[in-house]
């Protein structure tokens, strides 16, 4: 998907002709998806905004308690440490996606034999779902599995990736990472399909190495699909749940700090004592700064261009 | 990653609609359950479906025909996302009529009108049940009784006689009280160079209980176990946690991954039930030939035990079928049926008599099941109804940060009080 | 932004007669080139693959093996699938599945129709309130799925579609970013090839399906895929809107096993391999048309 925010650029200005047509039909065609998403996704939010102004509990209605519930926001060290560990969570997972699946792509992207069976072995991860790939990442990282014997074979000794605060939040990056370079390498595999050869052909003509082709051809070439990668990462890494919370446990990590936003608003919400008013205040942060992060991302993008 | 937002959901759900159907008192069923036993129940288990359906097919098939006019449908919910499953069916008004609750399930339940008030519905039947079991499904500051109650469980602890020996230990002396667990528990430590802990788990709530704290003032209006008991359990915890007594990987702890370590040799200690004995014998046949099996210690005497229950729900449109089968589920001949297919305990008066329960011979299992019962009889439910499980989160992150050494014990304690009474005030 | 989905002459085709090894320019690879990028193919595949292939070999392993040992081993002594058939007696895995396949099945059909309609709209249709629609889709991708499931619920019950298949597909049945997908597809056509069936005569329906439509079949591939995973793999909702044990999916049946005999790697490694698998197959065989679609330009819009 494009950016969808993305200035709709008048690359194709439509011929007056196409434009007349039965007034009814653009909403037939769009009516399935709207009512979809409506009923289901923005209606049900639009309830998580008027909520997020109550004192509402799982199973007791709530009574109107203005913004108390985000004023209590900012005295929670709960939610301060969740914003962390969020913020932290797209520093260190975004970059490793916009960067490595470009190479994978790279590396993918000549037609030798075999080639596809790479491909799709690559994208292997991308299919499973995140609660297996966190079962099988566990006992990866279990203190005897298979990571640490190996490592204990060659005589590192055995880590506690499960135990630390700081490995715990690094092995569920790790994993994300893992299991995101697929969905990105087909993204950048279908940007780098239209990289007009002719520009390579002309670099390498003028001498430049791969290196350099690297950073004068294919970067700029495929810019635009960076910013793209980067929006979505970065939107996706800041809604962290499953992997920190497969890895990490419901209590987030030892004494909670590895707690993301998401499992917050989780831990607070969930159940039948659920803090629902308290819950949804947080979804609706969590909504905004994905809101924010996304223009930022494009606007960082513009700003460039410009 | 992008494309799983519906997976990522995995646990979690959170907001209802203004409009959702909940709160009390708009029509539903009666607290009479004097009419004839007819109509169509549904029946909800939590996680018995893998092991139990022939039980639970045939449990139904004798009621239905005891009662020609019912039909009961049973459905069984897998472990995780129960209480989840919970809400939204509590909130969507679909609750089932018949539903396995545990003490802090039922709780909320019965604050939303929920649940029925069994003393008034099924008074008669209160004498058929021991008297604490009974309690157990009772909300400070309401009156009534929420759930009959279901199976009992509780168990010895297990330890590794092949560990106590070579840190020097007598094998057949495993520690009986608190003071011999600690300074058991740093010498196997020290002899090990910090290789053998002897606890997995940071302390609970229940191990607060055991230890003889306050838990809760006596209105249930406050929680309390911030008290000078308190604050020494958790400074004593700290010292093993320093010495490497307790795992170094508690913070993290499952009850999964603490019963590996002790499979696996790394912890030398763990509570478990009669059900452990045949993992031992299968997964770990070398430590289940050095098993060494000893009561829980507390400084209570009395030993905790786990309650669940049978809830009826309130608004049930079948009020004498659905407690009569609530009833059904949980009487003493069923339940003693139930506890010969799975090593749990009825909850009914003078089952625990029954000479399965009181008779040895000779085998492991049988021992630790004939001493699990004869506890049982003075047994608590430490965990207080009120607790919920924000407030179990809470309690074990300020333990956490004790144990790390980023606050006092005492300090810990107040703020996971503190945050448990706010968490109280607000429901 | 958009990489244009271009309807390009099958040029670049691989000559595959040809014996000598090529790029996709048809350009000759050396041999020094082709040892090293077999090398890092081959590192990648192991990290990639490395994981569910330890799974599967700890499924296979009897409960005589120790599965905990170092150094590990990492075939099986003596491979069995004694833990496949305990998942099977557990559990009823083929009806799950087979409710499984229902739903994502479905969900492949309403999500690839939806989204091409919607899409086209999108893109190729002037109406007012457009840029308002494209709105509403982008927001709903941004909402956090975690904050709305009982709401969800509630809705659905109202519908008298709670407990039933129905139900759980309808909630993803038009995923917000597949409608976008498909929306930067369409615009990334030429109009000049709508153009001639427009001065046919060809309304905007025909136009849809005769010409736009045949021109973005590897983005309905795309969608396809991730329509089934996510219906495949999802957990929560299902388990929150099915009562009916007899309803339930393969998911909600693998946590069974996991709750119940969480403590034995080897059964809850068959399982994850008994969720996984069908994925894998199913991917194998569209993978063609899939990277066909990536190829054209299409997933990226």
């Amino acid at each position: 998907m494009a950016a969808p925010t993305a200035p709709t650029r008048a690359q194709h200005p439509v011929p007056t002709r196409i434009r007349r047509q039965l007034p009814t039909s653009p909403w037939l065609f769009a009516a399935p998806g709207l009512l979809v998403t409506g009923a289901f996704v923005l209606y049900p939010f639009v309830s998580t905004l008027v909520n997020s102004f109550t004192d509402r509990r799982t199973l007791l209605p709530g009574h109107f308690v203005g913004l108390a519930n985000f004023r209590e926001l900012l005295h929670d060290d709960m939610f301060w440490t969740g914003l962390r560990n969020s913020t932290l969570y797209v520093v260190g997972v975004v970059p490793a996606l916009v960067v490595l699946p470009l190479l994978l792509a790279l590396l993918v992207q000549k037609n030798i034999p075999g080639i596809t069976f790479f491909r799709s072995a690559f994208y292997t991860p991308v299919v499973a779902s995140v609660v297996v790939v966190g079962l099988i990442w566990v006992w990866l990282l279990d203190e005897r599995g298979l990571v640490n014997s190996l490592l204990e074979t060659v005589g590192v000794g055995r880590v506690g990736f499960l135990s630390d605060q700081w490995l715990l939040l690094l092995s569920a990056m790790a994993v994300t990472v893992w299991k995101g370079l697929g969905y990105y390498m087909v993204i950048y595999l279908a940007a780098l399909a239209n990289v007009p050869r002719e520009l390579h052909e002309a670099a390498a003509v003028d001498g430049a190495g791969p290196v350099r082709r690297f950073f004068s051809v294919t970067v700029p070439a495929v810019r635009s699909t960076m910013v793209l990668v980067a929006a979505l990462s970065s939107v996706a890494a800041f809604k962290v749940f499953s992997e920190v919370y497969l890895m990490a446990g419901p209590s987030g990590g030892p004494a909670g700090e590895d707690t993301t936003l998401v499992m917050l608003v989780q831990r607070t919400g969930t159940g039948l004592t659920g803090r629902v008013g308290y819950a949804s205040a947080l979804s609706v942060v969590v909504f905004a700064v994905t809101v924010a992060l996304m223009l930022l991302v494009l606007r960082a993008d513009r700003g460039e261009e410009a | 990653m992008p494309l799983s937002r519906r997976a990522l959901a995995a646990a979690s759900l959170a907001l209802v609609l203004p409009l959702s159907a909940c709160g009390s008192g708009d029509g539903g069923g009666s607290t009479d359950a004097s009419g004839k036993v007819e109509g169509d129940i549904t029946f909800q288990t939590w996680n018995l479906r893998a092991n139990f359906t022939p039980y639970f097919e045939g449990l139904i098939a004798d009621f239905e025909k005891k009662y020609p006019g019912t039909h009961v449908k049973w459905v069984d919910q897998p472990a995780e996302g129960y209480p989840d499953k919970l809400s939204a069916d509590a909130a969507g008004g679909t609750l089932p009529d018949v539903v396995n609750v545990s003490p802090d399930l039922v709780a909320p339940l019965a604050k939303a009108g929920l649940a029925m008030d069994l003393d008034k519905a099924a008074g008669a039947y209160r004498s058929e049940y021991l008297a604490g079991a009974w309690a157990s499904h009772q909300v400070p500051g309401m009156s009534g009784t929420y759930a009959f109650p279901w199976y009992l469980n509780t168990g010895p602890l297990f330890y590794n006689k092949a560990l106590f020996t070579q840190a020097g230990l007598d094998p057949d002396q495993p520690p009986k009280t608190y003071d011999e667990l600690f300074s058991d528990a740093l010498r196997m430590a020290r002899k090990s160079g910090g290789e053998v802990a002897t606890l997995a788990n940071v302390p609970t709530i229940e191990d607060f209980g055991r230890y003889g704290v306050t838990l809760m003032n006596k209105q249930g209006t406050a929680f309390a176990f911030n008290d000078a008991k308190g604050v020494e359990l958790l400074t004593r915890y700290k010292k093993l946690y320093d010495a490497r007594a307790l795992d170094p990987q508690a913070l993290t702890a499952t009850p999964e991954s603490s019963g590996k370590k002790f499979l696996t040799g790394a912890v030398a200690m763990n509570p478990g039930s009669a059900l452990d004995l045949g993992n031992f014998k299968k997964n770990a046949p070398g430590l289940y030939r050095n098993i060494g099996i000893t009561d829980q210690i507390t400084s209570t005497g009395h030993v905790n035990m786990y309650v669940m229950g049978v809830m009826v729900n309130a608004r049930t449109r079948h009020t004498p079928a659905a407690v009569a089968f609530a009833h059904f589920v949980t009487d003493a001949r069923n339940q003693m049926s139930f506890a010969r297919k799975v090593a749990i305990f009825p909850s009914t008066s003078g089952s625990l008599n029954d000479p399965y329960f009181t008779k040895e011979d000779g085998t492991d299992e049988t021992r630790v099941r004939v001493a699990a019962a004869k506890s049982l009889k003075s047994a608590v439910n430490y965990t207080p109804v009120l607790f919920s499980d924000q407030m179990k989160t809470a309690l074990r992150n300020e333990v956490a940060k004790a144990l790390q050494g980023r606050e006092s014990p005492r300090q810990a304690l107040d703020n996971a009080v503190d945050a448990a009474d706010r968490l109280l005030r607000q429901s | 932004m958009s990489v244009l989905e271009r309807v390009r002459p099958e040029r670049g085709v691989t000559p595959e007669r040809e014996p000598r090894v090529t790029d996709q320019l048809g350009r000759r690879v050396r041999a020094g080139e082709l040892v090293w990028r077999y090398l890092l193919l081959l590192v990648v595949l192991a990290l990639a693959v490395g994981p569910f292939l330890w799974q599967l070999s700890t499924s296979l392993k009897g409960p005589t093996e120790d599965i905990y040992g170092s150094p590990p081993s990492f075939l099986p002594g003596r491979p069995t699938l004694h833990n496949y058939t305990r998942v099977a007696g557990t559990i009823p895995v083929w009806d799950y599945a087979l409710n499984s396949l229902k739903v994502a099945t479905a969900s492949v059909v309403t999500n690839c129709v939806g989204s091409a309609l919607a899409g086209y709209a999108l893109a190729r249709l002037r109406f007012r309130g457009r840029r308002v629609t494209t709105l509403a889709f982008v927001l709903a991708m941004l909402v956090p799925v975690e904050g709305i499931l009982i709401a969800q619920f509630t809705t659905m019950r109202e519908l008298g579609l709670n407990n039933t298949l129905i139900g759980v597909v309808l909630p993803g049945a038009v995923g917000a970013m597949n409608v976008l997908l498909m929306r930067n597809a369409f615009r990334a056509l030429p109009y000049e090839i709508e153009e001639a069936a427009y001065v046919d005569g060809a309304n905007a329906w025909q136009r849809f399906l005769r010409v736009a439509l045949p021109s973005v079949r590897g983005t309905v591939a795309v969608v396809a895929i991730f329509a089934f995973m996510g219906a495949w793999d999802d957990f929560l909702w299902p388990l929150i809107v099915l009562s009916d044990p007899s309803r339930f999916t393969l998911t909600i049946g693998l946590n069974y096993l996991h709750g119940t005999f969480a403590d034995d790697e080897r059964l809850v490694a068959a399982g994850t391999v008994i969720a996984v698998a069908p994925l894998i197959a199913l991917f194998a065989c569209l993978q063609r048309y899939f990277f066909r679609g990536v190829g054209e330009g299409a997933v990226k819009g």
